[in-house]
């Protein structure tokens, strides 16, 4: 059975790829058909993941007469759960593209739509192959695709120069992931991923194959410092494909990351974890602090993501400091905390992203200093983003809330696990730091909707804006159902998580939920756990209708309609908060970490009483820039400088060059 | 059961919450050689805004409208999750992050209305709230870790058991010291803000309502009454918990201390002065040295 869906997911996407490019059809024909084709390519990706969970996982395998052997496909748990946000995502962000695409029926349609079906096919492999060679090529397919996505609009310089830096980095990480993969498959002598499981490696060699691992995933993810391309590409994508870049594909570095660190490489030294988390809580603070200084909503939504990956790395790597201090049921927590969080980001953050799409859509600026008052022309979209926003904020009753509560409680228990001092000291901070990465996420959230949305607009484009079809609202609302979903009810996805992670060695789950229809409790050695969701969304529920009591308590009110104050002038949108100004407080507080230069110029042309025109420009450099990639970049320049001269572009020593290798080789060919 | 006890719990503190801000003021304007508002000055205002209509901007949307209600839902959510341990939960759903991620739901709709009327006073305001929720949240995690780490767990009713059967000490009065700084800074009150002012160089929580009138304020400053009285409830259970024993009822000493942070709330109020926003940092940073030292001290 879940071979056929299998199949039958391949050959929707193989359509879906080569309808578009061999038909000559009208935008419109090769838009309902590409986009069709994958709303059901993803349907059947949901199918097989629900298929797995119910009927249990399968390996299957297909001759392709390549010299590497067949192609090896295992669906288990773990990528079944995978599967299952990628479907889900894929689905709504398909049904977005529909509406979406008309932006692009001159800008080649055709190739976008075949380039995205690809898009989610590599996904789809990247997830299920379990063969050395072909996860490769489905790895580097995904990276490839996604470059020529990043580069459509390749006319704006910007986006080529974002298109090349994600390829450069995400190249050097598939570098190491090869090295990393060939070391296991020279230890086990097979390329099939299942032999990996407890390969018998030295210590070093661990080491080798957990930091290859490490940098590898880790520039895909987005983890800090190897985040540069993240929010350049990101952004340049077309949005349901930056929705659908991270939302799912960062997420496939996480996948990878589970693979290696649970299953390939087994329970490994404590310090790890801590690597682990030390990358982790730097991504979170320092991806969030840089997501609140951007002006440009994508570019903001693509920080966040960083941010958001390092919570992810935050429940993992507790979960692999607990394997490690021998506490299987914590980390069995604390892993179910990190994946948790995976599906949550693919859902919120594709969520924010297709409303951003949106407002691009209608607005074409995706500047939020030239918007505002769009609730009003938009009023669905608004109410989408907002639930995307109030979710990545962690705000109950949606699903961010509930894993960031499962972090903070697997983190809080990493103070016993650990020993020594400043190991225990760490992790306390680390509950302090994600304290203050949520709260920085608030802030940052409250900026991007509260300035987009509301108010007056602040630009033409912003006033003359119109809510979008029916087929993005529909994506969009799907998302947010989800969001709604998984916060008031996370039982059931804490049931799948817990058959997820049953399958490692390593994490003891089996008696670790004891779930209620009202709440989801958890039994850990040290303590109990309970969380309540549908008593919050009671308590909520019930504190409302208090409030609206309390409200008409002495009859219904008459609503006046009056101009907000603004000391008696007829207010306009220049006298809105700004979103640099509200970004203002949090930029001075940690201007050592953000090195703000502001820089305000006079008009000294204007007659001064007539009032002045003033320009401010604001400035952030980017510590990672300066400390890591100029001195790496300047290196570089300067050896290829060395190096140049020999470059002369005379003959005459090209000639001498061939026959000095030529002498070379006769030399050694001789000695040997 | 434990639902019926939880509603008693919200009506009372709802309806007590009032008092409290009121003895607060009452005690403030005695400290100041006045004569101070009566103790139940803040009824009156509160019943004077629940008779009165409302203006609103035609800049706004329904979240500026929505937002009062959300704002007062979630302090009477607050108000059920309190640890005031005259009652049995039965469920330990009173998790201390719920209460955290609660109170900032409000948080959030609230800023998010101070932008929506246009003005510059109301982004202002709600840009500086966040700013200051930025500074207090993570101090404020690793206080309460202080009674976490004691408790074993992150359940209040736990966390106030636990933080009751350990005796004073060094690592104790930090965090009281620490929380105590906290709860002015929650409470929007002198050096971090100030709760009178409407001069709009120091107005931060004032200036983030500022476009409301009518019944929609009589919500928000009952609503932000109710979490004032959360907080020191938490300040007493958590960081003050020792009582005398079998002298008086729980219950008594419970109210006895409210009455003594408020008074303590109003000293501090009328022995400092407003500090300059960009100096909050370094107060909460001495804040958190203090949690930190209270932890390592346990």
């Amino acid at each position: 059975m879940i071979e056929k869906i299998y199949l039958v997911m391949l050959l929707l996407f193989t359509a879906g790829i080569l309808m578009p490019i061999l038909t000559n059809s009208s935008p419109k024909v090769t838009n309902i058909l590409a986009h069709g084709l994958s709303v059901l390519g993803c349907l059947a990706i949901v199918a097989c993941s629900v298929e797995v969970f119910i009927a249990g996982g399968m390996t299957f395998t297909y001759a392709m007469g390549l010299p590497v052997g067949p192609l090896i496909i295992r669906i288990d748990n773990l990528a079944a759960f995978f599967l299952l946000a990628l479907g889900a995502v894929g689905t709504a962000a398909s049904i977005y593209a529909l509406g979406y695409s008309r932006e692009y029926y001159k800008q080649r349609l055709g190739l976008m739509a075949a380039l995205y079906n690809c898009f989610i096919l590599s996904m789809a492999l990247v997830l299920t192959v379990s063969h050395v060679a072909y996860f490769l090529i489905a790895w580097e397919l995904m990276t490839v695709v996604s470059f020529f996505l990043v580069n459509h609009e390749y006319e704006k310089t910007a986006n080529t120069r974002a298109a090349f830096k994600y390829i450069l980095m995400t190249t050097l990480g598939t570098v190491f992931i090869t090295t990393a993969l060939l070391i296991l498959s020279m230890t086990v002598h097979s390329l099939d991923f299942q032999m990996f499981k407890g390969a018998s490696l030295t210590n070093t060699m661990r080491n080798i194959v957990f930091f290859c691992a490490l940098i590898g995933f880790g520039t895909k993810a987005g983890v800090i410092p190897l985040h540069i391309w993240l929010p350049e590409a990101h952004p340049a994508a077309p949005s349901h494909v930056s929705a659908l870049m991270s939302g799912i594909m960062i997420k496939t570095a996480i996948y990878g990351l589970c693979r290696f660190y649970l299953e390939f490489l087994g329970v490994g030294p404590a310090w790890w974890g801590e690597v682990v988390l030390f990358l982790a809580i730097i991504s979170s603070v320092l991806g969030v602090l840089y997501a609140l200084m951007q002006n440009d909503l994508k570019r903001l939504l693509a920080y966040s993501s960083v941010e958001n990956i390092g919570i992810i790395l935050l429940g993992i790597g507790a979960g692999m400091v607990f394997m490690s201090n021998n506490q299987p049921v914590l980390a069995g927590l604390a892993f179910i905390a990190g994946l948790y969080h995976v599906f949550n980001h693919a859902v919120f953050k594709s969520l924010l992203f297709l409303g951003a799409g949106s407002v691009l859509y209608s607005t074409h600026t995706k500047n939020i200093e030239d918007l505002g008052g769009l609730i009003k022309k938009m009023p669905y979209t608004a109410v989408f983003f907002l639930t995307g926003a109030a979710a990545i904020s962690a705000l109950p009753i949606l699903n961010g809330f509930v894993s960031e509560w499962l972090t903070y409680q697997s983190l809080f228990y990493l103070p016993q696990a650990v020993t020594g001092v400043i190991p225990r000291l760490g992790s306390v901070i680390l509950i302090g730091l994600l304290g203050l990465t949520g709260a920085l996420a608030a802030n940052c959230f409250v900026k991007a909707f509260g300035v987009t949305f509301l108010a007056k607009p602040r630009s033409k484009h912003a006033e003359l804006a119109q809510e979008v079809p029916g087929t993005m609202l529909t994506g969009m609302g799907l998302l947010s159902l989800m969001c709604l979903a998984l916060g008031v009810w996370p039982q059931w996805m804490l049931n799948l998580l817990q058959a997820v992670v049953s399958q490692s060695a390593g994490l003891e789950v089996s008696s670790l939920f004891n779930n209620h229809w009202y709440a989801a409790a958890f039994n850990i050695p040290q303590a109990n756990g309970i969380i309540a969701m549908p008593v919050v969304v009671g308590m909520l529920v019930v504190g409302l209708i208090a409030a609206v009591l309390v409200y008409n308590f002495n009859g219904k009110p008459k609503n006046v309609e009056g101009e907000t104050w603004t000391c008696g002038i007829i207010p306009n949108a220049r006298m809105e908060y700004t979103a640099t100004g509200f970004a203002q407080p949090v930029r001075r507080a940690y201007k050592t970490v953000l090195r703000t230069k502001d820089n305000v110029t006079t008009d000294k042309s204007l007659n001064p009483y007539h009032g002045v025109k003033m320009k401010m420009t604001v400035r952030i450099s980017y510590l990672i820039n300066s400390w890591l990639y100029q001195p790496v970049k300047k290196g570089i320049l300067f050896l290829v400088n060395r190096v140049k001269p020999l470059q002369s572009g005379n003959l005459q020593h090209y000639i001498g060059y061939v026959l000095l290798v030529t002498v070379v080789i006769l030399i050694l060919g001789v000695r040997w | 059961m434990s639902v019926l006890f939880m509603l008693i719990q919200v009506v009372v503190l709802a309806m007590l919450a009032p008092l409290v801000a009121g003895v607060i003021k009452n005690t403030k304007g005695k400290m100041q050689s006045r004569k101070g508002p009566g103790y139940f000055q803040v009824y009156y205002d509160l019943r004077k805004f629940f008779k009165k209509d409302n203006v609103f901007s035609p800049t706004v949307s329904w979240i500026f409208k929505a937002a009062p209600y959300i704002y007062f839902a979630t302090a009477l959510g607050a108000a059920a999750l309190a640890p005031t341990l005259l009652f049995d939960r039965g469920l330990h759903y009173d998790s201390i992050f719920v209460l955290i991620y609660m109170l900032g739901l409000g948080r959030f709709f609230l800023a998010l209305a101070s932008l929506d009327a246009g003005s510059t006073f109301g982004g202002m305001g709600g840009s500086r709230e966040m700013f200051i929720n930025v500074l207090v949240e993570p101090v404020m995690m690793l206080t309460l870790l202080t009674v976490a780490l004691r408790a074993n767990g992150t359940v209040m009713s736990q966390m106030a058991g636990a933080a009751a059967s350990s005796g004073i000490s060094l690592s104790a009065i930090l965090a009281a010291i620490a929380f105590l700084i906290l709860t002015v800074a929650e409470t929007g009150r002198i050096p971090v803000d100030n709760p009178d002012t409407h001069l709009e160089l120091t107005m931060v929580h004032e200036g983030m309502v500022l476009e409301y009138c009518g019944r929609s304020v009589g919500l928000i400053f009952w609503g932000s009454a109710i979490k004032q009285l959360v907080t020191i409830i938490l300040m007493v259970n958590f960081f003050l918990p020792w009582n005398p024993a079998g002298i008086l009822p729980p219950v008594v000493w419970l109210i006895l201390k409210v009455l003594v942070i408020a008074v303590v709330l109003a000293g501090i109020e009328t022995g400092t002065n407003k500090m300059r926003l960009f100096r909050l940092p370094g107060l909460l940073i001495a804040t958190g040295c203090l949690s930190l030292l209270a932890i390592i001290a346990m």
